[in-house]
């Protein structure tokens, strides 16, 4: 099946600005399960509960706050939290090129590709080409489904791909982590080199493979040929819940109706 | 894979497999499907117009898989007008609308013989300009069943003031169409007035009609569907050919039309393919027509 690209626009430095479009460089492969009601197979809906009432919600009853301190709530409303959602942008601008060698990979979030649109093949040729020979990356701020990332776009096997970044004030300090130095002994510095040495290996991540899903996928398709999927029944259909002025005038045209025929 | 270059307003359009047959049993290539679309062109071109487009693919004709797509295909051309939908819980969605002839004659390029296009367009999502009753005939009952259904429902519309306009569905179906074309008309309207309809003609034609979306219900009467009315369904738009063993068409009748073809006691004469279809609208003009346009109000609601 053909990528589905998420997003379109252009992107741009200086004076040049290149149609492209975004498409995911990742298939995820989770496997994901509905959940059914044992007696039936009706599949579950998630609802809000409210414990003090004991009762569910519904949803013109529910509105959000942002916790302070436990039990004491600021409000917000959808106006105000789309009062300081970024415009929607149809441009990748690029701010500045910068040395990917230097961006930690704790910053790397999710990888995208970008795609030529019609008429923007040669100028992203270029692109892709002198980005490949100046080793370099280019820094942007986008805007994707109402947020603003910083991404990164880089050169790779003749496309452009597009990596969103986390922010500096994501990533949590690592100071608690190292415990306090000590002496280390040069005898035992030097055999653990050793044994990392004797195992390296060129990566080559097609030798790995996700097991458990594996598993799964052959655990599904021999039970899908075994037995026939069980059925949800279906749902639950009430009656005579029109507004009572309507099914009175629907009564009464059917009644001419029926005296004409 | 063969290729053939078709220029349209300057653009160069890439047509494969003109020679593919896509109903096997009937004998239509995909040439001839592209024919049939351009020829329908200026009468299906209307009611597709901003709409999100459903593509309902048959890359292997009609008697194999099918695909829907509900996504715009990544690697439509640039000129491809686009929307971007909200999804509830998600990313916003591209979803490609069909306004002009080159993207109908890349779409059924794509082998997506079946074009389905919710009741909205895509710049009022939430709100209907129809408010549709879809009559599916649960075996044996058939099509000239659910004429008989559609004429009832038409004298009780009209005595509610209404004007309805039907349709084959190309399948085995009916499809009433009443037009509204307010901006205060919600889906939430437009369901609770066909639900009530649909119980009412249940109520009163018990042997006849059900209401009910159980298919032990359905067995040998209409179902009256109200719960297309709905921003997440699509119905099969007018004069959209359909993939069964021929190349049926969902096309327009007047209500004198039905009311005579019903009394024949054919089925088959209630189905309308493809070449009558062009030869019929260029004769009468789009049957449809006033569903774009006729403004009207549900009583009592």
């Amino acid at each position: 099946m053909a990528v589905q690209g998420i997003w379109s626009g252009t992107i741009s430095f200086s004076l040049v600005a290149i149609p492209v479009r975004l498409v995911t460089a990742i298939r995820p492969g989770h496997i994901s399960f509905h959940l059914l009601h044992s007696k039936d197979y009706s599949p579950l809906s998630r609802r809000m509960f409210c414990p003090k009432e004991g009762a569910m919600v519904p949803a013109d009853e529910i509105i959000r706050g942002y916790e302070i301190v436990p039990d004491k709530y600021i409000l917000m409303t959808d106006e105000e939290l789309e009062s300081v959602s970024p415009e929607r942008s149809r441009t990748i601008e690029i701010l500045e090129f910068i040395d990917m060698k230097e961006v930690d990979p704790i910053y790397y979030d999710h990888p995208y590709y970008l795609v030529p649109s019609k008429g923007g093949e040669k100028a992203y040729q270029l692109l892709v080409e002198v980005m490949h020979r100046t080793n370099k990356a280019g820094l942007a701020k986008f805007v994707l489904a109402e947020r603003e990332y910083l991404v990164a776009v880089t050169s790779k096997e003749g496309a452009l791909a597009l990596t969103t970044l986390h922010y500096s004030d994501e990533i949590l300090p690592d100071e608690d982590i190292s415990p306090k130095k000590g002496k280390i002994e040069a005898e035992e510095e030097s055999r653990m080199q050793k044994s990392i040495e004797q195992m390296i290996e060129d990566f080559d991540p097609g030798k790995y493979a996700d097991e458990r899903r594996k598993k799964l996928v052959a655990l599904l398709e021999a039970k899908a040929k075994e037995k026939a999927p069980v059925e949800a029944p279906a749902v639950a259909e009430e009656e005579g819940e029109g507004p009572a002025d309507l099914v009175a005038a629907l009564e009464e045209s059917m009644r001419k109706v029926k005296e004409n025929r | 894979m063969s290729r053939t270059f078709v220029e349209m307003e300057g653009r160069r359009l890439p047509l494969s497999n003109l020679e593919k047959d896509l109903y096997p049993s009937y004998g239509f290539t995909k040439a001839r499907i592209l024919e049939y679309y351009r020829g329908i062109a200026p009468f299906i071109l209307p009611h597709l117009k901003d709409r999100a487009l459903t593509l309902k693919r048959y890359p292997e004709g009609v008697e194999r898989d099918f695909f829907f797509e509900k996504r715009c295909p990544s690697h439509h051309p640039a000129w491809v007008k686009t929307a971007e939908v909200p999804q509830e819980g998600g990313e916003p969605m591209t979803v490609c609308m069909v306004n002009d002839l080159e993207t109908l004659i890349w779409a059924e390029n794509l082998a997506s013989l079946e074009l389905h296009v919710p009741l909205a367009r895509t710049g009022s999502s939430q709100t209907p300009d129809s408010m549709v009753f879809d009559l599916d005939p649960g075996e044996p009952a058939n099509i000239l069943d659910c004429a008989r259904v559609a004429l009832i429902l038409r004298d009780l519309l009209s005595r509610m003031g209404l004007v309805g306009y039907a349709k084959t569905s190309g399948q085995k179906g009916l499809h009433v169409f009443v037009p509204l074309n307010r901006k205060e008309t919600t889906f939430e309207d437009t369901k609770t007035f066909s639900k009530a309809v649909a119980e009412i003609m249940q109520k009163h034609y018990p042997d006849l009609v059900t209401a009910k979306m159980a298919k032990q219900e359905r067995k040998a009467k209409i179902f009256i569907n109200w719960s297309q009315n709905d921003a997440s369904k699509t119905m099969i738009c007018v004069y959209s050919l359909r993939a069964r063993e021929k190349p049926y068409v969902s096309f327009p009748l007047e209500w004198e039309e039905l009311e005579n073809l019903a009394g024949l006691g054919d089925p088959e004469r209630l189905q309308v393919m493809h070449s009558e279809a062009v030869r019929r609208a260029e004769e009468k003009g789009d049957l449809f027509q006033e569903v774009l346009v006729k403004e009207q109000k549900l009583p009592h609601l």
